[in-house]
């Protein structure tokens, strides 16, 4: 099947506005007959929101110009994200993302690491997100990721314990170090965690970052597909916007697998009785 | 109205403000322009408990002959604070400037010399080895009613957190006299012109406003619920979102790891 990596700019702070450029990459993918569209985070908002984080917030099931992005997925799927505010929640607000699937939303990530530090500072913001889950997407099991999530390797390996057949983060990476050729050195980073998660966890590894600046920060781009096994299936435009259409096929998962018997002898059991041991008393 | 303040406490507050933050830098001298207007002569006052007021220059800087009755005010409240004060007329050089490049703007006019004001100052600032003291307040700041390195420019601001209508409150506990408490607010850019008749609100309604949107966080629906007009509502909120770039330092484009202004963060009064 054909995947899209929409590499956009959103305007910072106009939902409107930024939902119309979903609707607009959706068709384009459409027509390029892509079966999934991932959009980076906070796709619909914009990243460098600090105070506007609250006007921002939608509740995805009643919100109408959320519900306008998802009735624009007929037959195909799409990785959306926003600020989340749930009815039952009021006054949190998450850093979320979505799966869509044929106009219906079939899961909804929280960020669960909020970057705070250095340029960062997420945490003053956002509420934070409590679990990793993985669900049943149209072409396997899928687990989502926001940004920094990805770069905590515990969570790609939640995922891979559940079964995920395809890891796929959204982003909003800032570009940073100019000594690396033609883009930014941290771009590096976000490819070695990729190749190595797609290499250990035998599943794809999708991520969709977004171009454009905020306040002086420039955003990364550089996103990429891995397939199972360490194989870059393509590669985002470096800082500028771009969309990014590749053929995966869920096929190498089963073909990986059989080739690597890393998920077939993982022991989450173990890791599980370890971590709980860790975390009731550290060790000393 | 916002809250009204507690006049002796926050007098107490910003004059050990002024106090330390000169203090740490070992200075204990400051200056300011002094326009006959609210704004500079509760900054003079404060300067004046805070410093002692020998150590405080009032500088007034009319531009010619107009605003005649504000350099007296000005010079009559020097005299009273017991603060020392000049006279420097800017005149000259604004001329021959424009006489170089004429403009029928006179904002523009009045912007310049804004910033001709400020660059005596900092001139002065280096004579006097003194810290220049910024006077705008909260609703100059908030909708973005200032001349970006202009009268905006200073080392420090005591006067930034409290409304136009508190720093009235202020002004009479400071006893700034009353000729000076009843005039109306003026920029100054041009004779006439007056803060009220410029915004299209009384600063009333205007500080009403903003501390519902800034300590409140209303909503523009919320506003207009509690009985603001839609337009002076909307006027607020297109002025405060339109002049952002008047409250933060200019964008600097990060390409290394570590950045001066995104993240290479230490606080202002590192090691003093």
């Amino acid at each position: 099947m054909k995947i899209a990596l929409a590499q956009i700019v959103p305007k910072l702070g106009e939902v409107e506005a930024n939902v119309e450029t979903h609707l607009e990459i959706l068709e384009k993918a459409r027509k390029r007959k892509a079966e999934l569209v991932c959009f980076p985070e906070l796709g619909l908002t914009g990243y460098t929101l600090k105070d506007l984080v609250e006007e921002v917030a939608l509740d995805p099931a009643a919100d109408p110009r959320f519900r306008k992005v998802v009735a624009a997925t007929r037959g195909l799927s799409a990785v959306v994200g926003f600020v989340e505010e749930s009815p039952s929640d009021k006054g949190l607000f998450y850093n979320a993302a979505a799966f869509i699937a044929d106009r219906r939303v079939l899961h909804v990530h929280r960020k669960v690491f909020l970057p705070t530090g250095g340029i960062f500072e997420e945490a003053k913001f956002f509420a934070q997100g409590r679990e990793f889950r993985t669900f049943q997407a149209p072409f396997g099991r899928a687990g989502l990721l926001i940004c920094r999530d990805f770069l905590q390797f515990g969570s790609s390996y939640v995922h891979y314990a559940a079964g995920a057949d395809a890891i796929i983060c959204i982003s909003a990476a800032p570009g940073r170090g100019v000594a690396g050729g033609d883009a930014f050195e941290t771009s590096r980073m976000w490819e070695l965690m990729g190749e190595a998660v797609s290499y250990f966890s035998t599943a794809y590894v999708i991520y969709a970052n977004r171009a454009g600046s905020e306040d002086g920060v420039t955003f990364a781009g550089g996103s990429f597909v891995y397939a199972p096994g360490g194989r870059l299936v393509a590669r985002g435009a470096s800082v500028d916007p771009d969309l990014v259409v590749c053929r995966i096929d869920m096929e190498e998962v089963r073909e990986a697998r059989k080739k690597w018997l890393f998920r077939r002898d993982e022991k989450p059991e173990a890791v599980w009785r370890s971590l709980e041991r860790i975390v009731r008393a550290p060790e000393d | 109205m916002p809250p009204r303040i507690n006049g002796p406490f926050v007098e107490k507050v910003l004059v050990a403000f002024i106090r330390d933050e000169l203090g740490r830098c070992g200075c204990r001298k400051a200056l300011l322009g002094l326009s006959g207007g609210l704004d500079s002569a509760v900054c003079a006052a404060l300067a004046a408990r805070a410093l002692g007021p020998r150590n405080v220059l009032g500088l007034i800087m009319p531009y010619g002959r107009a605003f005649a009755a504000d350099v007296k005010d000005a010079a009559a409240l020097a005299r009273r604070l017991g603060i020392r004060h000049r006279t420097i007329d800017i005149a000259p050089q604004i001329d021959l400037y424009f006489a170089a490049h004429p403009t029928r703007s006179r904002v523009q006019r009045g912007n310049k010399m804004a910033r001709e004001r400020m660059a005596v100052l900092y001139d002065f600032s280096a004579r006097e080895g003194g810290f220049v003291l910024g006077t705008s307040n909260k609703t100059e700041l908030l909708i973005g009613y200032g001349t970006i390195y202009g009268d905006m420019a200073c080392a420090i601001n005591p006067m930034g957190d409290l409304y136009k209508t508190q720093v009235r409150d202020l002004a009479v506990h400071l006893g700034i006299p009353a000729a000076i408490r009843r005039k109306a607010p003026t920029a100054g850019l041009w004779p006439g012109q007056t803060d009220e008749g410029e915004i299209g609100l009384s600063y009333d309604e205007l500080d009403l406003i903003l501390h519902g949107l800034v300590e409140g966080r209303k909503s523009r629906r919320e506003l207009i619920e509690a009985g603001h007009a839609a337009a002076a509502v909307d006027r607020v909120i297109g002025r405060v979102k339109g002049s952002g770039f008047k409250r933060t330092l200019p964008p600097i484009a990060k390409l290394s790891i570590r950045s001066v202004g995104h993240d290479f963060l230490y606080p202002y009064d590192r090691g003093r």
